[in-house]
Order: structure tokens, then sequence, then C-alpha cells
């Protein structure tokens, strides 16, 4: 929220998100460079992500919590990429809808685009190759990727009103988020993790080519499920 | 689950006929970049509240934007900041306590002066901030936006991500409205059970289309000599004497409140 964060925090978290955002376009200009073909999926999950991450779903009044539909990138493209979508994303919800804002931009993309994907991404990784089914592995690193991103932000709240001390600060303000947020990370979770039941069962040549999961695991989910019956 | 009837009037439309939308872009930008910065650097909450006053009014006799849709726009930000702005006001000291409690030996909340001016101070801050960001995101379009930023070297890359992100969150809506509409009808958002399994349905069926609609945008864009880099063909207005002062001088009026009210407090 714009004005929130005084500015010398401002400064602060604007400075610890660039190497990240550096590091992430670097990554996508390679990206980019090998395979084209990922443009169009990049664009649409930074569109899903603008878009789950606007929704205001009804809740305690007064609180800001949204999903933040980070995990799916992460999962596909990896950290530090996500840390550039997600920047492009926070921006477009400031000049767009007018939330978040331009100053506290900064903190937003360490808390959305940085450390959450990077929980989302550690956790992904620990279950990749474990005999854990993908779903649940997506449902992981989505859950975590958006609480982990409302606990930096209670961090980033409490250093900057360290009001009766930064733990106090802290623990009152993840309270105050934890009311909404753990249902709502578990629901973002739940829907993610089916929306990549979709892509499995769909398109599961891209999955295979971005080395999402390995092609047996893949191959060997798709024809276990019988929730859906769509010819190959 | 009733979240998506709002995505049907975005504020990009507004911004497209507001009354604004023909002066340059970067003077726009540089009045809302301004005056955050100059909310950020005041001590006291007067500034920040002149700043949104002033902006609110220019959005609302200058952009000629309705005051309902400006209204909405403050709810979210401000209940937000009310919050924050409750814990600051409970648990921040300074002064004598007009008020306190203490439920839990590690935890005491209280009312105090000081906790109250700092309180409002932040609450104007928002207030003053979000104005400025709501003043840009009703006046100027994202196209221009994105002239802009080519102008400034954002880097390639990052530009095209943005602006296929830009085309492909319309995409989604359109679809999303679309298929929404038709899930309820078929009574898809009946109960909780049935609304997550329906939202994910939409989703996971709109992920795929637009991806697909995403491919065929590529591939119809690469048979026109695509090369990674959008062309821009949108002109970007000339700066005016008009517009131009006015901006100076609601800078220039925002920086003396700034420097004159110094450090004074509400109460």
């Amino acid at each position: 929220m714009e004005g929130v964060l005084p500015a010398s925090w401002c400064i602060v978290w604007w400075l610890l998100a660039l190497p990240f955002l550096a590091l992430g376009i670097r990554q996508l200009r390679k990206v980019l460079d090998t395979d084209r073909e990922t443009l169009p999926l990049l664009s649409v999950t930074g569109g899903f992500v603008f878009i789950l991450s606007s929704l205001k779903i009804p809740s305690v009044p007064g609180s800001s919590s949204h999903p933040t539909g980070t995990g799916l990138s992460v999962v596909s493209f990896g950290p530090w990429i996500t840390t550039v979508v997600g920047g492009i994303v926070l921006l477009f919800q400031a000049l767009f809808l007018a939330h978040g804002g331009l100053s506290t931009l900064g903190a937003n993309i360490v808390s959305m685009g940085v450390a959450g994907p990077l929980i989302g991404w550690v956790i992904y990784r620990a279950f990749r190759d474990t005999r854990l089914n993908p779903y649940t592995t997506v449902f992981l690193a989505c859950v975590y990727a958006d609480l982990f991103t409302y606990f930096v932000t209670s961090v980033q709240l409490a250093l900057a009103y360290p009001v009766g001390g930064f733990w106090t600060a802290f623990l009152v303000f993840m309270a105050i988020f934890g009311i909404t947020q753990i249902p709502i990370a578990i629901l973002e979770g739940v829907v993610l993790s089916l929306v990549f039941k979709y892509i499995l069962q769909l398109k599961p040549d891209i999955l295979i080519r971005l080395k999402v999961f390995s092609e047996e695991k893949i191959l060997a989910t798709r024809s276990d499920s019988d929730a859906l019956q769509i010819p190959a | 689950m009733d979240v998506l009837p709002m995505y049907e009037e975005l504020l990009e439309d507004i911004a497209q006929k507001n009354g604004l939308r023909e002066v340059n872009p970067h003077l726009k930008l540089a009045g809302a970049l301004g005056a955050i910065f100059l909310c950020l650097l005041s001590q006291s909450y007067i500034a920040p509240l002149a700043i949104a006053l002033l902006l609110s009014g220019g959005i609302l006799l200058l952009a000629r934007v309705d005051l309902r849709t400006v209204g909405e726009l403050y709810v979210a930000p401000f209940s937000f900041a009310l919050m924050s702005v409750s814990v600051i006001i409970l648990l921040a000291g300074g002064g004598q306590p007009f008020w306190s409690w203490s439920p839990f030996p590690w935890l005491a909340f209280s009312i105090t002066r000081g906790s109250i001016n700092e309180g409002i101070f932040v609450l104007c801050r928002v207030a003053g901030g979000m104005s400025a960001l709501i003043f840009l995101a009703l006046t100027t379009p994202m196209t221009d936006l994105f002239i802009v930023m080519r102008r400034c070297r954002v880097p390639e890359e990052v530009l095209d991500l943005a602006m296929m992100i830009y085309r492909t969150i319309f995409m989604i809506m359109d679809q999303l409205v679309q298929a929404y509409q038709a899930q309820r009808m078929r009574l898809g958002y009946t109960s909780f059970r049935e609304s997550v399994r329906s939202f994910s349905m939409l989703c996971g069926s709109v992920f795929i289309a637009s991806w697909i609609a995403g491919e065929d945008l590529i591939r119809a864009m690469d048979a026109r000599c695509y090369s990674g880099k959008f062309a821009m063909l949108g002109e970007i207005q000339p700066v005016e004497a008009k517009p131009l002062l006015a901006v100076i001088g609601f800078l220039l009026v925002s920086a003396v409140i700034v420097v004159l009210t110094g450090r004074i407090t509400a109460i």
C-alpha cells in the first residue's frame, strides 16, 4: 500500500529487490533466446498471477489478503524468472487497479516475488524426485509460497513500525494476516494444483520440456488419473 | 464466492476516455511520482492530506471521473490502512496513556497522544500516496506507459513480457467472465465445495485456452516478422504549456506545504 512504509524502508527494500530482478532478467533472456515458445506460457502464468492476486476474497473486513498465485510460475520457471513476472504483475496492479504502490513496489517484490517463490521452489525441489505425487508437490509449493509471502510482509511491517518492540508488532501483524491468509493459501493450493492437473492432462509436452517433473513421472501420473477422460 | 463481476469494468477503460487522456504521459507520471515522493518526505500529516485533496480534486474535476468510482477505489486501501494504523495506535507508546489494557504480561495495548499522532500521520500518508496512484491509474492508459518505459530503456525482454501479460490479462478476463456466467447459470457456485471445484475448473480451462490463444498470437506475429520486439505505433502527446504549468504549480505548492508544516502533529 502506497505510503505505508516510510521512505527509508522503501529504499532498503528496493535495493534488496534489484539484484534479484537483475538475475531474473538475465535468466529470462536466456530462456527466451533458447525457446521462444515459452513466451505464451510465461504470459499466461503472469496473467493468472495478476488475476489471482487481485481477487479480493470476502473475508475479515479490513484485511487485504489475497492469493499470490506465484506457485505455478515457480514450478514451471524457477524462482528468479518468477521475480520478474511478480514484479511486472505488481507494477500492473499499482497502475491498473491502484492496488499496492510504486514506493512500496520494492518491498512487495521482495515478499511476493522473491521470498515466497524461493520457499515454494525449495519445497518443490525437495519433493520433485520423491515418490510424492506431483499434485501434492504443487499444492505444497503453492501453499508455502503464499504463506511465506505474508510472513515476510509481516516482517516488513514490523520493521517499519516496531511498536511495542519488533516481536510484538510482528506477532500481531502475523496474527491478523493469519486469520485470512491460512485458508486462502490452502484454497490457492487446491485451485493451482487442479490447474496443474489440467495442464498435465492436456499439454504434458511443455512440462516435460521445461523439466518440471521427469517424463516418467508425468506419464505415470497421467495414466493413473481417471478424473479427466481426454484423448491424448 | 462471487468474486468475478469486478473485472467487467477495469480502470483501464476509464483511463482510455478520461478528461486528461490527451495530456503528455511524462507529465502525469512526473506529477504522480513527485506527489508520492513529497508524501514520503513530509514529517507532518498536513502535506499528504493536502496532496490527497488536490489530486482527488484533479481526478474529479479535470479527469472528470465520477465520484462513485473514485470513492470505491479508496475503500480497499483505506480498510487495509485502518487495520495497520489501529495496530500502531494500540501498540505504539509516547506520552501519557489515555487508555490501556494488558491481557497478557508480554502484550500491552494503550492509546497515547504519541500513538494517535503516529496513526493519523500514517493514515494521511497512505491517503496522499494512494491518491497519486489512483490519479495515475485513472488518467494514464497502460499503452502510454509502455511507450514511456521503452524511452526509459526498460530491458526489451521485460517490456515484451509485460506487454504479453497485459494482452493476456484481457484475454483471460474475457474467457473467465464468459465461463463464469455459464457456470453460475448451471448452479456451479451453490455450495462451498461446489464453488472450489467450479473455480478450479474455470481457472484450469481458461489457463489452457488463453495459453493456446497466446501461442496463436506468437505464431501470427512470427509470420509478420516479429523478432522479440514489439513495434509500438502509439504516438506520445506533446508537452503543452498549460498542463506543464499545472504540474509544476502543483508540485511547488505541495513542496512549500511540506516545508512549512514541518513536524506539526494532529493533537
